[in-house]
């Protein structure tokens, strides 16, 4: 009965005007987040990782002979992006993803602030998209920042004209930085993934730490679960189990598969995320 | 009130409906999650009859296409993993390797490998073959004469079966003809494209550990898509090579091309330096017979005998010696320490040494340095080396 009080007196000719502009109230959720400070804290750390990284390769000259793409970075800074995002998406972007994903809906039921959202005049799978969008456009920002930042300290500091690939070959500066984008637009989706499922569990609870502990516990445990060799039938399914293949953008021509299998898997969480949030949100009584 | 109370009971219903659509959701999700899970449920395809003798010959006459596609080689054959063997070793340990190639239909090819975070490339361009090893970032050079007369002198299938399984299962094929049934059972659809499954089963009388090879041959193409090598007691494939992914038409040039990048490492190496192949390079230093590899047998019981170089009995003698019976007694990193680390001893009137047992064979190094392998219980390699 709550959720029509404000109707009540309107009369029905006007009654269009009872949802709020769809576009305003994105617009002061995403204004909302960016003025968060811990968020902009977190975008400024993640943009000193790649810095960070590169600077202690660049003095120490790299681990020689090396695995990994450590050792591919000395010289050839246009990799050292990639690697700041495959080093960043195991833990500190989900985390961040988290966090976000954590403010936008337990955060609010916490505050008091999100039953004020439900007897609002926005439909609650708006709301969910609402939130869900803020989320996106922190994993964006957050992924983008630490591409950004590779970049600039590969080509600055780590210095390079062009890149050398996994395979042998040189790329040209163009299609070195498209392949770049292309690992950033691919982190990004796994990280929408990861805050699809963040933004389901914040919607259960109004404690935003069980949202981060869910969250990047259950990566961790997907984690310990793809190393137990007996349930390797049931790795596909584990959102991590393809993210060491962000360097395939690196092979030469492109190692599709891995990267394929891996949207496809991100793509299943966030519908699994999202439909979830946008159950348990529908349910919830105000 | 009446109306309030209508209203209030449509958004009951719309929120209802609401849950019920974003069940689905999760449903569909956890269902695309799931199907990631399950193999490619391959149906076997309808394809015309065609006899053993005619599938041979066609896959005889057929040269392979340009191609790109992805080999992946399943190995159980339960060999020990060989510390030092290098690259050699690595394709040989168990588990599931995949690797992408490229050829151009004529002599070019490319094979790219992947561990992880780096990545072996071979280029072949005609001329030259060039290896790229990203986490070294070397590039090792060979002229072309040399590493093809190194391949054709290798002893171990297997070895190079990834590079060509279509090379390897011509090979396989004429030369088990005369000692095996040769049927074609059934159709599988491999990489996307119908099969024909070509079975070589051994003779009864053949003493071996094999069960049958399984050669899945393109049914458009008559190339050789997949080589499944199966071994008694075991339902499962001992080795499985294979495209799993395939596409036939021209390929880029530019693939077969190598340039070396800038700051890489480039060698040229004199001589091929693993030690790992040290049975099988038989022409270059052998003094006479000795060295030569002798095959004893034919078919499936076919035994390889062979004596190492002394070199490779006793390298690394300074290691210091260890108390034993005979000179040859010596520790190090050659075959022989490997021998005795991975075989178990075993002894008899043709004398003394280690027998290394794995699901699709077995091989023997005695004290003085003979060597006996092949696809055969171990019963059979001492028989050869009592004979020998």
């Amino acid at each position: 009965m709550t959720g029509t009080a404000s109707r009540v007196e309107l009369p029905s000719g006007i009654r269009q005007r009872t949802s709020a502009p769809f576009g305003r109230v994105v617009s002061s959720e995403l204004s909302w987040i960016l003025h968060r400070p811990r968020n902009l804290l977190a975008l400024l750390g993640l943009a000193l990782i790649p810095v960070l990284i590169g600077t202690v390769l660049a003095i120490t000259g790299g681990p020689s002979g090396g695995t990994g793409l450590f050792s591919a970075v000395a010289g050839n800074g246009l990799v050292l992006p990639v690697l700041a995002l495959m080093l960043t998406q195991n833990l500190l972007l989900p985390l961040i993803t988290a966090m976000v994903a954590a403010d936008g809906l337990a955060g609010e039921a916490a505050n008091g602030t999100l039953r004020g959202l439900l007897l609002a005049p926005i439909g609650r799978v708006r709301l969910v998209v609402v939130k869900a969008l803020g989320v996106l456009l922190m994993v964006v920002l957050a992924v983008g920042v630490v591409a950004l930042s590779g970049v600039l300290t590969g080509l600055l500091i780590v210095g390079s004209d062009g890149l050398v690939t996994l395979s042998g070959t040189t790329l040209p500066l163009g299609e070195a930085l498209g392949r770049v984008a292309l690992a950033t637009a691919w982190c990004a989706v796994q990280m929408a993934a990861v805050g699809a499922v963040a933004l389901a569990i914040s919607a259960t609870t109004e404690h935003s730490l069980l949202v981060l502990i869910a969250t990047v516990g259950g990566l961790i445990v997907f984690g310990v679960l793809e190393a137990i060799p007996s349930l390797e039938w049931l790795k596909p399914i584990f959102i991590t189990a393809d993210w060491y293949s962000i360097s395939d953008v690196l092979s030469d021509p492109i190692r599709w598969n891995n990267l394929v299998d891996g949207l496809w898997r991100a793509g299943c969480y966030t519908l699994v995320g999202f439909s979830a949030a946008v159950a348990r949100m529908a349910t919830k009584d105000t | 009130m009446g109306i309030d109370r209508k209203e209030l009971e449509g958004n009951r219903m719309r929120r209802r409906n609401i849950a019920l659509t974003a069940s689905a959701g999760i449903a569909a999700g956890a269902l695309g999650l799931t199907s990631m899970t399950l193999p490619a449920g391959a149906q076997s395809p309808q394809l015309p009859q065609v006899s053993a003798n005619e599938l041979l010959a066609s896959v005889m006459e057929s040269d392979p296409p340009a191609l790109s596609g992805r080999i992946t080689v399943q190995n159980e054959l339960g060999l020990p993993a060989l510390p030092g063997a290098g690259e050699a070793g690595e394709l040989l340990s168990g588990g599931e390797k995949s690797m992408r190639v490229w050829y151009d239909g004529q002599q070019r090819q490319r094979i790219s490998m992947s561990d992880g975070s780096g990545e072996t490339t071979v280029v072949d361009d005609g001329n030259t073959v060039w290896k790229w090893d990203s986490a070294e970032r070397t590039v090792v050079k060979y002229p072309h004469g040399e590493s093809s007369r190194e391949d054709s002198g290798t002893e171990r299938p297997e070895a190079d079966a990834p590079a060509d399984p279509s090379e390897l299962a011509q090979r396989l094929v004429g030369k088990l003809r005369e000692t095996s049934t040769v049927q074609v059972d059934g159709t599988a659809s491999v990489a996307g494209r119908d099969a024909y499954e070509l079975v070589l089963t051994p003779k009864p009388n053949e003493r071996t550990k094999l069960r049958e090879v399984r050669i899945g041959v393109g049914a458009e193409t008559r190339i050789p898509l997949r080589v499944e090598v199966n071994a008694n007691g075991s339902s499962d494939p001992a080795l499985r090579a294979g495209f799993s992914e395939l596409s036939t038409g021209e390929q880029d040039a530019e693939l077969f091309q190598f340039t070396p990048p800038e700051n890489a490492k480039v060698r040229t190496p004199e001589k091929p330096e693993e030690q790992g192949s040290a049975p099988s390079r038989e022409g270059d230093s052998g003094p006479g017979d000795g060295n030569r590899p002798r095959i004893e047998g034919t078919g499936w019981d076919t035994v390889v005998l062979s004596r190492l170089p002394e070199s490779a009995m006793r390298s690394s003698t300074g290691d210091g010696e260890r108390s034993g019976p005979g000179a040859a007694e010596t520790g190090g990193t050659g075959v022989r320490a490997m021998a005795e680390r991975m075989g178990s001893p075993v002894s008899g009137s043709w004398g003394h040494g280690w027998v290394i047992n794995t699901s699709v064979g077995s091989a023997v190094l005695t004290s003085d340095g003979r060597v006996a392998a092949g696809a055969v219980p171990q019963q059979v390699l001492i028989e050869a080396l009592r004979d020998s």
